[in-house]
């Protein structure tokens, strides 16, 4: 799947204050990928070792880590595998996980 | 400037590892401490261990609830934090995910630069550098009766590392619920030393592994001679854990987690036994158990602990510690967030610092 121009969507990857020295201190990045699978790669191979930060070793996303594609918390779309229109914004969030931890 | 910490040599170092964050106290008299919070906060530390062979590495257990689980350590005290160039992680084959690092165990002074963690889902890793890249034992992982192996509560997690200082073959681990494991042919391969011990939770209350070890140490001058916490009961090996006998004697509850022993006493140990359904102290009193003759017999160690209606006081499994001083010194962090210290093998007690986060760990180093 590739946008109307054929190439991979460039999205924006929003962090908290937890991983920004992940990724140079930077509130937010760009990274290439048409899921948010792929967009996950991307940055690992930009940011080595971000990816642990997100999924567990088998590649599932951890359970209290939260990523909105616009609005919409991608749990309730597809998962990892959601696919991503070009110019989108993900935001990376802290689940609010209050009374269990 | 940057300020730097030092401190001189004989100081005591407590690392205390809290549901939120490691702190650090110095003492060079047991008497006045002093008490800062690392640069590692607001993490879930349930270990951390300063390794002097080489220099002195500060090694961490950074359990984060959000962002996953990493070995760090530090060269400075706590000030700045690395990650391993390799750190701690399954393979994407394996299915397994790490969900908390347990335990961290410099080696033996004869493998300087090797460092062994034990993490749940329950697994031996090493390092041979220093801490900088990590290695699972294979033959742990692949133990044959491992798809019967069940979790405690707290996971099943391998939370004890004794390498054998007389033997470098011989090393013995603990996992819950599983039991105590050793290899003698230096991690090749393991087998079950849980003989004697019960499992009143299970049909077979005598099973070869299921056990649900708390903690163990080796007599530091007779290496065949270990004493275990378990949940269900206390127990001392003089055969490296062939079998074992119960030592509960006089004791008031066989449940307990930590267990310690005095380097120059060794048959002088401590534990800390408590109510198995609530998790605290049984009675009104805070106790500090102490045998010094191997485990016939114990006495309370009262002097300066707590008492009181409103005292519900427990002690996580590596919440206990002693230091290497002569008399030694004896340490407790509850799970409410007090760390008690004795500088008299337990005789008397005075409270070193307070409304810290629940305390995890404790461990003491005297710096050289």
């Amino acid at each position: 799947m590739m946008d109307a121009t054929g190439s991979v969507p460039i999205v924006k990857v929003a962090f908290p204050g937890a991983l920004r020295q992940k990724v140079g201190n930077q509130a937010a990045v760009m990274a290439a990928g048409h899921t948010v699978r792929e967009v996950i790669d991307d940055l690992e191979r930009v940011y080595p070792g971000l990816r642990f930060h997100l999924c567990f070793e088998t590649g599932e996303l951890r359970t209290f880590v939260n990523i909105f594609l616009n609005a919409e918390n991608i749990r309730y779309l597809q998962g990892l595998d959601t696919p991503l229109p070009h110019g989108a914004t993900l935001h990376i969030f802290p689940s609010v996980a209050g009374g269990s931890l | 400037m940057a300020y730097h910490l030092t401190y001189p040599s004989g100081t005591v170092l407590l690392l205390v590892g809290t549901k939120r964050g490691l702190f650090m106290l110095t003492s060079k008299d047991r008497e006045k401490w002093d008490i800062q919070a690392t640069s590692l906060k607001d993490r879930r530390v349930f270990f951390a261990a300063l390794d002097q062979r080489q220099g002195a590495r500060l090694f961490a257990t950074d359990n984060g609830d959000f962002f996953g689980t990493f070995l760090r350590y530090s060269d400075d005290f706590g000030e700045t934090w690395q990650e391993p160039r390799q750190g701690i992680q399954f393979s994407e084959e394996s299915g397994q995910k790490l969900i908390n690092i347990w335990v961290i165990e410099p080696g033996r002074p004869t493998e300087p630069g090797t460092i062994y963690v034990g993490v749940d889902p329950a697994s031996l890793w090493v390092s041979h550098d220093n801490g900088e890249t990590w290695q699972i034992n294979e033959a742990l992982a692949n133990h044959p009766t491992r798809s019967q192996w069940n979790p405690g509560a707290g996971g099943l997690c391998l939370h004890t590392i004794v390498p054998d200082r007389s033997n470098p073959n011989r090393m013995w681990i603990g996992i819950s619920a599983v039991g105590c494991m050793r290899t003698d042919d230096n991690g090749k391969s393991w087998v079950f030393a849980n003989k004697n011990t019960r499992a009143s939770f299970l049909p077979d209350i005598y099973p070869e592994f299921g056990q649900c070890i708390h903690r163990f140490v080796q007599h530091p001058t007779q290496p065949d001679v270990l004493y275990q916490q378990n949940h269900c009961g206390i127990y001392k090996s003089t055969n490296a854990g062939n079998d074992w006998t119960d030592i509960q004697a006089n004791l008031p509850s066989e449940f307990g987690f930590p267990i310690a022993l005095d380097a120059h006493n060794p048959d002088t140990v401590f534990v800390v036994v408590e109510d198995p359904m609530g998790r605290h102290n049984t009675g009104e009193q805070f106790t500090v158990y102490r045998t010094r003759n191997g485990g016939e017999s114990w006495e309370p160690l009262t002097s300066g602990l707590p008492v009181g209606r409103n005292v519900s006081l427990g002690v996580l499994r590596h919440g206990m510690c002693t230091d290497t001083v002569d008399p030694c010194g004896v340490y407790v962090g509850t799970n409410t967030g007090q760390l008690f210290a004795s500088r008299d093998q337990g005789d008397s007690w005075n409270l070193i610092a307070d409304f810290l986060p629940p305390i995890y760990s404790v461990t003491a180093t005297v710096l050289g």
